[in-house]
């Protein structure tokens, strides 16, 4: 829900268990208590998406039997699949554009065990127009970071459980070329087409590939997608990491972004998420200024985390039981 | 993981039989199974015991998982 600065800081002090998106300049007017926070000023509310430096996005964790807020730098993130409750959901955000985004993004797939321990998150951010600097909020110590990930371990009640999911408008092509990558990264300069070495960069200039659509990899039919931001001379950069031994291809071209989108969001069986993030590229493309997604709304984040970082996707997630 | 559940699961991380979960984590862990698989970095016996290991975590949906997978 989209609400006043006032009516955020009454339900912190009435004890509250919070997620919390916003403007940097409402964030850091809250007083402590049992919520994380991250920065952005972009959202997908019940009244349609919007940009909005007065309102705060909050999420009431009313399901939770106890939470815990730990924060990580890049040198021990990954302690979440060990600190986290053995039945529960972790809550992440990490900021933009920082080396323990960089590091979870090339290793997380590669963690033993993270798929045991559903994780849910986002990648902080700020207002495109102006710039900024990504944060995220540690409510229970009052402390803020630019350089540090915040998790809100959420312990679930027995007999209930947490369950990711996604909603992704892309598709391969089955029939277009195989590129691979020699390597966990950010940001490449060697590929592979279809087993024949090549310099990326030139490849997606060659053949006039369009970079609105991302690179996707088909994981037994989910597909996860790697959003590209750069394109050089002869490096590609993306907004989360490409993998060694994965099969990608470019995304399937949409010519209706917008409307491919609501046909996702109608497809899909989320009856009551508990919480949702969406991607500022999927907010910018697919026009969802004014829009409204129901059951969807939350935060518009520079990433999103279903387990591992991905992107151009809507994740949620349900308490099943 | 009954006989028949299991010689399926063992056909889906071969590539042998296609299943896709309603799981986003599930499809995350066969598709990690049959990488590795194919790097030859683990065994089938190794892989069967972590998709036990993963499916007790999820017990609400793995039933409906592997109910489905037995009738495939």
């Amino acid at each position: 829900m989209l609400i006043t600065l006032d009516e955020t800081v009454r339900l912190i002090n009435e004890g509250k268990k919070l997620h919390i998106a916003a403007d940097d300049s409402l964030l850091s007017q809250l007083p402590k208590g049992n919520w994380i926070g991250g920065t952005t000023p972009y959202f997908i509310s019940e009244e349609g998406g919007l940009l909005s430096k007065e309102k705060l996005f909050v999420n009431e964790i009313d399901y939770a039997e106890e939470i815990r807020v730990e924060s990580y730098g890049k040198y021990n993130v990954f302690q979440i699949v060990e600190e986290c409750y053995d039945n529960g959901l972790i809550m992440l955000i990490i900021p933009f554009g920082t080396d323990v985004a960089a590091k979870y993004a090339k290793e997380a797939p590669e963690v033993e065990e993270l798929l045991m321990h559903p994780t849910i998150g986002w990648i902080s951010g700020f207002d495109l127009a102006t710039g900024g600097t990504a944060k995220v909020y540690d409510g229970t110590r009052g402390e803020s970071y630019t350089d540090k990930a915040v998790a809100m371990y959420i312990k679930l009640p027995e007999g209930k459980s947490a369950m990711i999911n996604m909603i992704n408008i892309f598709a391969d092509d089955k029939n277009d070329p195989v590129i691979q990558f020699n390597d966990n990264d950010l940001t490449v300069s060697k590929c592979t087409v279809n087993g024949k070495e090549m310099n990326f960069a030139q490849y997606i200039k060659e053949n006039g590939i369009g970079t609105k659509m991302p690179l996707v990899a088909d994981h037994n039919g989910s597909y996860i997608n790697t959003s590209i931001k750069e394109v050089t001379e002869d490096k590609v950069s993306f907004y989360a990491s490409v993998f060694r031994n994965v099969e990608y291809r470019f995304a399937v071209n949409v010519e209706d972004y917008a409307g491919q989108f609501r046909d996702r969001v109608n497809e899909a069986s989320a009856r009551c998420p508990v919480f949702s993030c969406n991607c500022i590229l999927n907010y910018q493309f697919g026009n969802l200024e004014g829009k409204k997604i129901p059951p969807y709304t939350g935060p518009v984040t520079f990433g999103e985390i279903a387990y591992q970082l991905i992107n151009q996707t809507l994740v949620y997630c349900e308490i099943m039981g | 993981m009954d006989g028949i559940v299991k010689e399926k699961v063992e056909k889906i991380l071969q590539g042998e039989l296609r299943y896709t979960s309603a799981n986003l984590a599930f499809n995350m862990e066969i598709s990690k199974m049959q990488r590795r698989l194919k790097s030859g970095s683990v065994d089938m016996e190794t892989c069967i015991k972590e998709m036990e290991a993963f499916l007790a975590k999820y017990p609400i949906v793995a039933k409906v998982d592997l109910a489905n997978i037995a009738m495939l």
